[in-house]
């Protein structure tokens, strides 16, 4: 577990307090260090949490706080011994999910259990059902259904876990169907789309294929180990040797293009337009962007980019057996 | 008491909150909360600072609400609405999990599976404070890794201002861009439920513009979403959700439509590898054509367009006018 960041705000503060109270009552005697690792967090927050927890407490009957109302620690365990134990607690309850909390795991449980491999899991219903009655409020309303798995996905997972090398056929951005060896090295989800990220002998590089553009798998040999250079976001980086292309769309449509935006693109906002700099690999692509908006993207340059998208778009139209406008 | 005035942490002056409140049977009123609980009573004596301090007992009771803690407010009898007679308290029996509600090792381990499906904005918030609470529990952590979630991403800005109404049942204004359309429109929804289907975010709502229910798509909300202070017209139910997901899978299972793709093509890939997809009853003569499925055929034209001459639309004939359109106003703009 990641360790809990410095920069939490009260409400994460206030979660953590109210759910280590019970957690140390139960334990009745646990370290500082113990209680710290349980919890994902520093033996200095946990001190600091515990000396809070330990000054606190609840109004007594004159409006004053008294020891009979106060938790009460051993100090002379807990400052000299680095141990926590409680002599007293006025409160000792394990706080409910709020409907929030119980949606958004309900919500993952969903994303989880249409897993190829949780499929036949009939506990994770009864986990749905148990956090749901944990929950202080109904869950608000919030369900997720992801789409089949292609038969493809299986075998790249299989394929990982056995530390196979594959020989997939690709189709490129650009059109083009090529054969790469791949050494896999995970196969991520995103949304509703799978991604494989592998060693490419064929490219002797780090490389992303897009599951839905491998037209087959075939399993060779016993794959080289390799370990990710790459962090999660870096699955869609624009290729620097791309034409930089000028775009001029209605403002209201820009965040369509959020998919094709690089992050050294600029836009600039003129009126009702804005115009967008993009590095686009060839012209599908830019059809692609045009499409997004029902047509009302217009591509100011550079002229060769301009005609190609024209040819493009009248390339589309004569396939379909009718004249071209 | 009177000890030197020192900061206490937001962190501090709710805990005592919610300990004060969950010891009291009757309730305390809101005299007595500041006047007494930590975090307040050191600035209770300061007339000048009275009405800060009330307006901040405002904010952390919505704070309280918002992190799940049930604030009961209690009416003094005959003095209904009278805010300085309303007595506050939280009920220990709704406040606490239910005895029975435990986790092993294996289930803990599921749930944060779960949880990784979540990593930004509120939904992975919630996880994390979800997951602090479980960790409350004292289930022991298994060290067996069970593998890697995909994740979902809530990248939409309607996202979070949607979820948010839709926990507090108000209506919202938004712009939205229908498919097939470049020009957006207001629309005056209650929010119901958000749904993930076919790897992208809707709202179910009632429009209350036409007064029907709707379905839009996140990514169509092109400008901010607007909370307003008016109640929603219809309340959200905890089987919305399902509910609109199964009228969404019908919908995807009943409109198909008829495309053939240039063999061995992008367009022929991956629409081959599309969820749904099956190969045309064979045509006399004909090339190898496939039946496509979706819940939108709007947003089916605009992925079809995208592939150009790949792609022959065949039927039904509202989809290729669609596609055609696109197309011709693609060269309009170019020629």
């Amino acid at each position: 577990m990641a360790e809990r960041a410095a920069a939490l705000g009260a409400p994460d503060k206030l979660a953590f307090l109210l759910s280590l109270v019970p957690y140390l009552i139960d334990q009745v005697r646990v370290t500082v260090a113990e209680a710290a690792e349980h919890f994902g967090t520093t033996p200095e927050q946990m001190r600091k949490a515990v000396t809070l927890i330990a000054m606190s407490g609840t109004p007594g009957a004159d409006g004053t706080y008294t020891h009979e109302t106060l938790f009460d620690i051993d100090w002379d365990d807990f400052e000299e011994r680095d141990i926590i134990r409680f002599r007293a607690a006025p409160m000792e309850e394990r706080p409910r999910f709020s409907a929030r909390e119980a949606a958004a795991l309900l919500a993952g449980l969903q994303r989880v259990a249409a897993l190829p491999s949780f499929a036949a899991r009939v506990d994770i219903l009864e986990l749905m059902a148990k956090l749901a009655r944990g929950a202080s409020d109904a869950p608000v309303a919030l369900a997720v259904r992801p789409g089949e798995q292609a038969g493809i996905h299986g075998m790249l997972v299989d394929a990982v876990a056995a530390g196979r090398r594959v020989r997939i056929d690709y189709v490129t951005t650009r059109g083009e169907r090529q054969v790469r060896d791949v050494d896999p090295i995970r196969v991520e989800g995103i949304d509703d789309a799978w991604y494989l990220r592998g060693w490419c002998l064929t490219r002797e590089a780090e490389r992303t294929f897009l599951l839905d553009r491998v037209a087959s798998v075939e399993v060779l040999g016993e794959a080289e180990a390799h370990t990710s250079e790459a962090a999660d976001d870096a699955l869609f980086q624009g290729d620097a040797d791309d034409e930089l292309v000028e775009l001029a769309l209605p403002v209201t449509a820009l965040p369509l293009l959020a998919d094709y935006r690089g992050a050294d693109d600029t836009v600039r906002i003129d009126g009702d337009r804005a115009i967008v700099s993009l590095r686009i690999a060839h012209p599908g692509i830019l059809g692609r962007v045009a499409a997004r908006v029902a047509g009302a993207v217009e591509v100011l340059g550079p002229p060769s980019a301009r005609s190609a998208v024209l040819d493009w778009a009248r390339a589309a139209i004569a396939a379909q057996g009718t004249d071209p406008a | 008491m009177a000890a030197a005035p020192r900061k206490v942490p937001v962190e501090e002056r709710l805990f005592s909150l919610v300990l004060a409140l969950l010891a009291t049977e009757q309730g305390l009123t809101k005299a007595e909360i500041l006047s007494t609980v930590t975090g307040y009573a050191h600035r209770y004596a300061s007339q000048a600072d009275r009405a800060n301090l009330e307006r901040q007992f405002e904010r952390d009771k919505e704070e309280l609400r918002d992190l799940g803690v049930p604030l009961e407010t209690l009416d003094a009898p005959g003095a209904e609405g009278d805010t300085k007679l309303q007595r506050y308290r939280i009920p220990p029996d709704r406040y606490q999990l239910p005895d029975d509600i435990t986790f092993t090792p294996e289930e803990y381990a599921l749930l944060r599976l779960a949880g990784q499906v979540w990593r930004e904005g509120s939904l992975s918030a919630d996880t994390r404070r979800a997951l602090t609470k479980l960790q409350g529990l004292g289930v022991r952590i298994d060290d067996t890794v069970i593998g890697v979630a995909p994740r979902i991403r809530t990248r939409d800005d309607a996202h979070e201002p949607l979820q948010a109404a839709i926990d507090r049942g108000l209506q919202v204004t938004f712009p939205y861009l229908k498919p097939g359309v470049t020009v957006a429109e207001e629309r005056l929804v209650s929010p119901l439920a958000l749904v993930f289907h076919e790897g992208r975010w809707h709202l179910h709502g009632h429009d209350d513009g036409v007064d029907a229910p709707r379905t839009f798509l996140l990514r169509r909300i092109v400008g901010p979403v607007t909370t307003l202070k008016s109640p929603a017209t219809r309340r959200t139910d905890p089987e919305v959700a399902a509910r609109v997901l199964d009228e969404l899978a019908r919908l995807w299972q009943a409109t198909t439509a008829c495309v053939r793709p240039r063999p061995g093509s992008e367009a022929d890939v991956v629409l081959r590898n599309r969820a749904g997809t099956e190969e045309a009853a064979g045509e006399p003569g004909g090339e190898a054509a496939l039946v496509v499925r979706t819940t939108d055929l709007d947003i089916l034209a605009d992925e079809l367009t995208a592939f150009g001459a790949d792609v022959v639309v065949l039927e039904p004939p509202a989809l290729r006018d669609a596609v055609l359109a696109r197309w011709q106003r693609v060269v309009a703009a170019h020629g």
